[in-house]
């Protein structure tokens, strides 16, 4: 419980006056930042009225599952990979209610001819995203049962490369409930020899993680120069060490870029205050090409 | 989300939220005119620096931090000096903030260092969570409890939930 001169000072502190003038000041410097059809203050505050009173009323509950694969096809654009290989949308998991929502897509790699390989990644794929939407489904009644609560699971995926050698498909989860968090995982297939690139099979031998890292710690470092709203956790004094960006993982998330770059990727809140989103850096390869299996993948 | 521009996004902000950051402001400068202007500068830092938010659902936080920060640089060019963590709660001088202090928000509150008192804002008139003040100061979590902590403390404050949440 909140101690009463807490809540005595909270009272004092929300009773600054307002001048009068604010308003239109705001404004004013609006439209002096380029924007012109301003959003009026008081509708906003009716809205926020009305959805605070919605909130309790709970909806209906519906859920839905798109299990026909080829009424989820027709939904989703089918990039077409090569000749063969292709993603598609498999399966989607949809649940609307009015304080819950969760979209989940679960892709599927086909046209393989490693079978197995094909298998096992269509296979995590579609476990994972039941993983999802079982915890969300779990999670919903809990709060339900709690009575009151929204939450909302977004999983999509996309693919970020697709040419004669290789395929990177990338997966993101946005789980929004009064804050959200977005993780993002990345799959990149050699579609020739057709297996699955990790991050180690790329090079040589571990050099990579040190000069990776320190090539990103310099991007951090002119990034935050430039602006000083950028931020990621690097050099703050203040920061207990154990929490700053020291290096990337040995299996780090990445993929590889239209361009043939290689891509680091991290989740939100990895190496930065959220509002960051989630961070990715692109390595440029003469940093690397020492390092190289070869520059098949990356150039 | 996605439809409207960045743009957009930070005008609706500032709009439905003008009192809250008004307010914040005037507690870190401690008068009206120079809260108004940390106000109007802060808006527009945050349309010249919008490529640094990345994530909209972030826009409070992100918002905060350049405020604190438009509202910090207003005190030190004002030769104000913003003391240092440990420097602070020992020997105040309360005559520091007073060509200012012309309103009454409770003395002992605006006796505070401004780095305690934008803590104790932020967290329980602001509503912010530990994480967010982290954020918006950016300060790792333990140092935002521990001068929570010490501010309470200094308000002869007892509070159950400091730990918590």
């Amino acid at each position: 419980m909140r101690d009463q001169k807490l809540d005595q000072l909270k009272k004092e502190y929300m009773d600054t006056p307002i001048p009068q003038g604010l308003d239109a000041l705001v404004r004013k410097t609006l439209r002096e930042n380029g924007v012109y059809s301003i959003p009026n203050k008081k509708v906003f505050r009716k809205l926020g009225a009305i959805a605070a009173s919605i909130a309790i009323v709970f909806g209906v509950f519906v859920a839905e599952i798109n299990s026909s694969p080829a009424f989820a096809k027709s939904m989703e654009e089918v990039p077409v990979v090569g000749n063969l290989v292709k993603v598609l949308t498999f399966r989607e998991y949809t649940v609307k209610d009015k304080d819950y929502e969760a979209e989940i897509k679960v892709p599927q790699i086909q046209g393989l001819k490693d079978k197995k390989l094909e298998n096992s990644i269509n296979e995590k794929y579609l476990q994972e995203s039941k993983k999802l939407y079982e915890k969300f489904m779990a999670e919903m009644q809990e709060m339900k049962k709690a009575g009151a609560g929204h939450k909302g699971v977004y999983s999509s995926y996309e693919v970020k490369t697709d040419n004669d050698t290789i395929l990177s498909v990338g997966r993101s989860v946005l789980e929004v409930q009064a804050d959200s968090y977005e993780r993002v995982q990345y799959d990149t297939i050699d579609k020739k020899k057709q297996v699955l690139l990790t991050l180690p099979s790329l090079f040589k031998d571990d050099q990579y993680i040190q000069v990776i890292s320190d090539n990103i710690k310099k991007q951090m470092r002119e990034q935050m120069k430039k602006d000083q709203n950028v931020v990621y956790w690097l050099d703050d004094k203040e920061i207990d060490p154990s929490e700053l960006f020291k290096q990337i993982k040995k299996d780090q998330s990445f993929y590889i870029n239209k361009d043939g770059k290689l891509v680091i990727a991290f989740n939100q809140f990895d190496v930065a205050p959220g509002y960051m989103g989630a961070p990715e850096f692109t390595i440029p390869t003469d940093v690397l090409s020492n390092l190289l299996v070869g520059n098949e993948y990356i150039h | 989300m996605g439809k409207k521009t960045i743009e957009m996004q930070i005008a609706d902000y500032v709009m439905k939220y003008q009192d809250s950051h008004y307010r914040l402001a005037y507690s870190i400068v401690k008068n009206s005119y120079d809260a108004q202007d940390v106000v109007q500068e802060s808006i527009t830092k945050a349309f010249s620096s919008k490529k640094s938010l990345k994530e909209p659902d972030y826009i409070k936080t992100w918002f905060y931090r350049i405020e604190v920060n438009t509202a910090l640089d207003f005190l030190r060019k004002r030769n104000k000096t913003v003391p240092s963590d440990e420097e602070m709660l020992t020997g105040q001088d309360s005559g520091e903030y007073d060509e200012y202090q012309n309103f009454d928000l409770q003395k002992a509150l605006d006796e505070l260092p401004v780095n305690y008192r934008s803590v104790v804002i932020l967290r329980y008139f602001e509503d912010l969570k530990i994480e967010e003040v982290a954020e918006v100061l950016n300060e790792n979590i333990n140092t935002v409890k521990t001068r929570l902590y010490k501010a309470l403390q200094k308000l002869r404050i007892t509070m159950s939930d400091v730990k918590e949440d």
